[in-house]
């Protein structure tokens, strides 16, 4: 095998190496690379920023524990700046392990003792909805309904005094969701962001991204924040450094090893056609 | 009676009343009909949840019988079976038994072996994205060298480095995003759509039939 093949054929075993040295290198010794804010991390932190005071928010988990990694961060600095402003929180979950993430959340955040919210008037967990759209559908229709206790002290929904004007979906004025995923932001433009004309703005995981560009041009998404990278923008605007700054060090080295990868295969390709036509 | 409620017409004109008791509430206004409506989504809903005990069943009945039969790795059937139970027991809804997901030991296998698992499982991703590019990712043609080009951008683009060093990765990028991949995902989500429309009404008229007993008559 000449030189030239060698470079297109590196054993897939020193590639998962240099990838394992890449990632986990910046996490245990952070570089401190610099990181510029984006217009995606600035819109959706000022789509926030902007909403009045007393206006009702909704959170949903739309993803699982496996990708946390990616979205944990964000949602930990979306609480963040929901529970630092005058704001009703109601929290759902289209995806069952939603609630479970939540706890981390406030274990974390601690919003009674940090952010002075009181659970029941100022934010309340209403946990898991099943059925997928289907489920979006008539939580839209009849909130105290669809989800008829809350999750963490197991009360009537209706009980609570933050639930005695949300009853429905025209009673919500902003819908944050983070996602991975089906259910996810095609089903609420669906269910709610159309029928209800209810303002949306998303968190995703970075592959996700080419298929919400669509919902976002339209106008049907307000915000998107893409990734770990602009978690780590979005922590830099709210000046709370979080677990994405921490990690996008790890994504830069991460991603000049693939672009490096990617040169060196083609490299040899192109030397070893050139040296097949001579 | 049984051989009525056997026959393929059942199923299917359910499948018709439900859909389109979905569909017609979104041209009309019937009162009545959006009761109705409302009542079937919440219907869907307690069957969603009992597909979810379903679900398990079926997977301690297929597992069982791998163990049963010993077939190809029905070890690790064994491991699948013992952590339903282990995480089913202590989250039975029963939360004056000190069981449900407030349980500490329940609480501990969710934070301390299932969350960190299931990251592990994404962030493998990352191995493997970085071999499938430096594989797959080669100039063999003018087609091939344009994708190749535009994904080294868009990963420049997203690398916090990269954009420090180079700013005009970020227009470029922006631009990538904005313009040919809002075509191309349109284009798929409106193709998409057609398609499902098309499902829909095969299914409405009794055509489609691969959601029943496989497309089988019988």
């Amino acid at each position: 095998m000449s030189a030239f093949e060698k470079l297109q054929n590196i054993d897939l075993r020193w590639v998962y190496l240099l990838v394992w040295i890449a990632v986990l290198g910046p996490l245990m010794w952070p570089l401190g690379l610099p990181v510029t804010v984006g217009r995606d991390s600035s819109t959706y932190y000022n789509y926030i920023n902007d909403m009045p005071d007393g206006s009702v928010v909704m959170f949903t988990f739309d993803y699982g524990v496996s990708a946390m990694p990616e979205l944990f961060p964000m949602t930990v600095a979306t609480f963040h700046q929901l529970w630092s402003r005058d704001f009703k929180v109601v929290v759902v979950a289209s995806w069952v392990d939603g609630p479970r993430i939540m706890n981390m959340v406030m274990e974390q955040l601690k919003p009674e003792q940090n952010y002075q919210k009181v659970y029941g008037k100022d934010w309340i967990e209403l946990g898991y909805f099943p059925g997928s759209e289907v489920g979006m559908a008539a939580l839209a229709k009849d909130i105290h309904g669809t989800l008829a206790v809350d999750y963490i002290q197991n009360k009537p929904t209706s009980s609570f005094p933050i639930m005695q004007n949300i009853k429905t979906a025209q009673d919500i004025d902003l819908i944050v969701a983070h996602e991975t995923g089906t259910p996810g932001l095609p089903e609420w433009v669906r269910q709610w962001v159309t029928p209800y004309d209810i303002k949306m703005i998303v968190g995703c995981i970075g592959v996700q991204v080419p298929e919400v560009a669509p919902y976002l041009q339209a106008g049907q998404c307000k915000a998107l924040l893409p990734g770990l990278t602009a978690s780590a923008e979005y922590e830099l605007l709210l000046r709370r450094p979080g677990i994405a700054l921490s990690g996008v060090d790890a994504v830069s080295m991460s991603h000049i090893l693939v672009i490096a990868l990617v040169v060196i295969g083609n490299v040899g390709f192109m030397m070893a056609r050139g040296k097949r036509g001579s | 009676m049984a051989e009525i409620l056997r026959r393929i017409e059942v199923p299917i004109g359910i499948t018709i009343i439900c859909t389109l008791l979905q569909i017609l509430p979104y041209y009309f206004n019937i009162p009545p009909l959006l009761a109705v409506s409302d009542l079937f989504r919440r219907w869907m809903l307690l069957v969603a949840r009992w597909a979810t005990f379903v679900g398990a069943v079926t997977l301690m009945i297929v597992h069982s019988k791998n163990i049963q039969q010993q077939k190809k790795g029905w070890p690790l059937s064994i491991i699948v079976i013992g952590s339903i139970f282990l995480l089913m027991l202590p989250g039975l809804p029963l939360p004056e038994m000190g069981l449900g997901t407030k349980n500490a030991f329940f609480d501990y296998l969710f934070t301390y072996v299932y969350s960190p698992l299931g990251s592990t499982m994404y962030s493998i991703i990352a191995f493997f994205i970085t071999s499938a590019a430096y594989r797959a990712f080669r100039a063999r043609s003018v087609e091939a060298f344009l994708v190749l080009f535009a994904g080294i951008l868009m990963i420049a683009k997203n690398a916090p480095i990269m954009t420090f060093l180079w700013p005009p990765f970020v227009p470029i990028g922006n631009w990538i995003y904005d313009v040919p991949n809002m075509a191309t995902m349109r284009a798929v989500i409106i193709g998409a759509a057609f398609g499902a429309i098309a499902l829909a009404v095969r299914t409405l008229m009794g055509s489609e039939r691969g959601y029943l007993r496989g497309g089988r008559e019988e």
